[in-house]
């Protein structure tokens, strides 16, 4: 029997990419469930979501990415899938690749496993600048953490249930993908990276701009050893 | 210090107790966060009524002017007042969070059950 799946899809104000995204993926993986979050909106979205009868799940005030993937997690965990996968809805992660990322944490290698794009450099590789903010996000957690992951703002992961389970009760609010990298080693579970090529977003704008990028990266890195601080390292879980 | 100037300070600290101890009555301001305010009032009439205190405490410190003592005593009351107000709000902000994203599920399953009975 195989696992059952989730693919968490995180939405604010992606009208041009939603049927695109989701036929996509139903082609490629019939088999799997998801579950759009709507972060409210305030484009066509809502409407998009309802007339194709796309599950999903609108938040009434919004959470910012965060809280919206949050939310998908505490519907795996109600639902009992086996495995979450985070995917965005820009049309950046091919879910031909989903059972890549899935895989090692099926066989039980991993207890999250992040797609990433700087394994095989492949595909769409972005902006210098934002490689460099990645890279120096990543040698940061490497420090802190004694994890080396390279795509650590790869929002295209899986989780297992033991870590979605902590993830519906513990995820950061605003940028929340080096943090969980952080906070899931810290708390003893392995996390390790999976190669996938991704492309550039179909339409619409990305939520990190470039203006805003300075006070993301000051942020995610006092975030980032906060954490240390604050979480006592355990040990591998077996 | 003049008789009028501390007859001045009892009454402003009088006043600074009433209207907190009215908005409690009122159940404008919740006990929780009332606290730290009655606390501080309480320190600037004591300090009215009995200015011998400053005094003391300017002489520990070695300061030079008493009335320093009571600003920086109310700087300390502000600070600490603030940071109530920040963990405050953070509290809350993460209590809203939860409540949205239940809000969202429930009405997710709402829908869900809605369209099982519709058949």
């Amino acid at each position: 029997m195989s696992a059952k799946i989730l693919v968490i899809i995180p939405c604010y104000n992606e009208e041009e990419n939603l049927v695109r995204v989701i036929d996509r993926l139903k082609r490629s993986c019939p088999d799997v469930d998801y579950l759009v979050v709507n972060d409210c909106s305030t484009d066509r979205s809502e409407q998009i979501l309802r007339e194709n009868g796309y599950n999903h799940v609108t938040l009434p005030v919004n959470l910012g990415i965060g809280g919206g993937v949050q939310t998908g997690y505490r519907y795996a965990v109600e639902n009992g899938y086996d495995i979450a996968v985070q995917m965005d809805g820009d049309g950046q992660h091919d879910p031909a690749y989903l059972y890549e990322v899935t895989g090692p944490v099926e066989r039980g290698e991993l207890d999250m496993c992040i797609g990433s794009r700087f394994i095989t450099k492949e595909g769409f590789q972005t902006s210098f600048m934002r490689r460099l903010g990645i890279n120096i996000l990543s040698v940061l957690i490497h420090i802190l953490s004694g994890k080396k992951v390279l795509d650590v703002t790869s929002g295209f992961r899986a989780t297992n249930k033991e870590l979605t389970a902590y993830f519906a009760n513990h995820y950061a609010a605003d940028y929340p993908e080096p943090e969980a990298i952080m906070s899931a080693t810290l708390n003893g579970f392995k996390v390790g990276e999976a190669p996938v090529v991704m492309e550039e977003r179909m339409g619409g704008v990305s939520s990190i701009r470039s203006l805003k990028s300075a006070y993301y990266m000051i942020k995610v890195s006092i975030a980032l050893v906060i954490n240390r601080i604050s979480i006592q390292k355990k040990g591998g879980r077996g | 210090m003049s008789g009028v100037t501390q007859l001045f300070f009892i009454l402003g600290a009088l006043c600074l107790l009433g209207f907190i101890l009215w908005l409690l009555k009122k159940d404008t301001l919740s006990v929780k966060y009332s606290l730290i305010w009655l606390l501080c009032g309480a320190v600037l009439l004591v300090f009215a009524v009995c200015p011998y205190f400053v005094y003391v405490i300017r002489d520990i410190l070695g300061m030079e002017v008493p009335s320093n003592v009571v600003f920086l005593m109310l700087d300390g009351f502000e600070l600490l007042i603030l940071i109530s107000l920040s963990i405050a709000i953070s509290q809350l902000s993460e209590k809203n969070k939860r409540q949205t994203q239940s809000i969202a599920l429930l009405e997710e399953r709402v829908r869900r059950l809605e369209a099982q009975t519709k058949d």
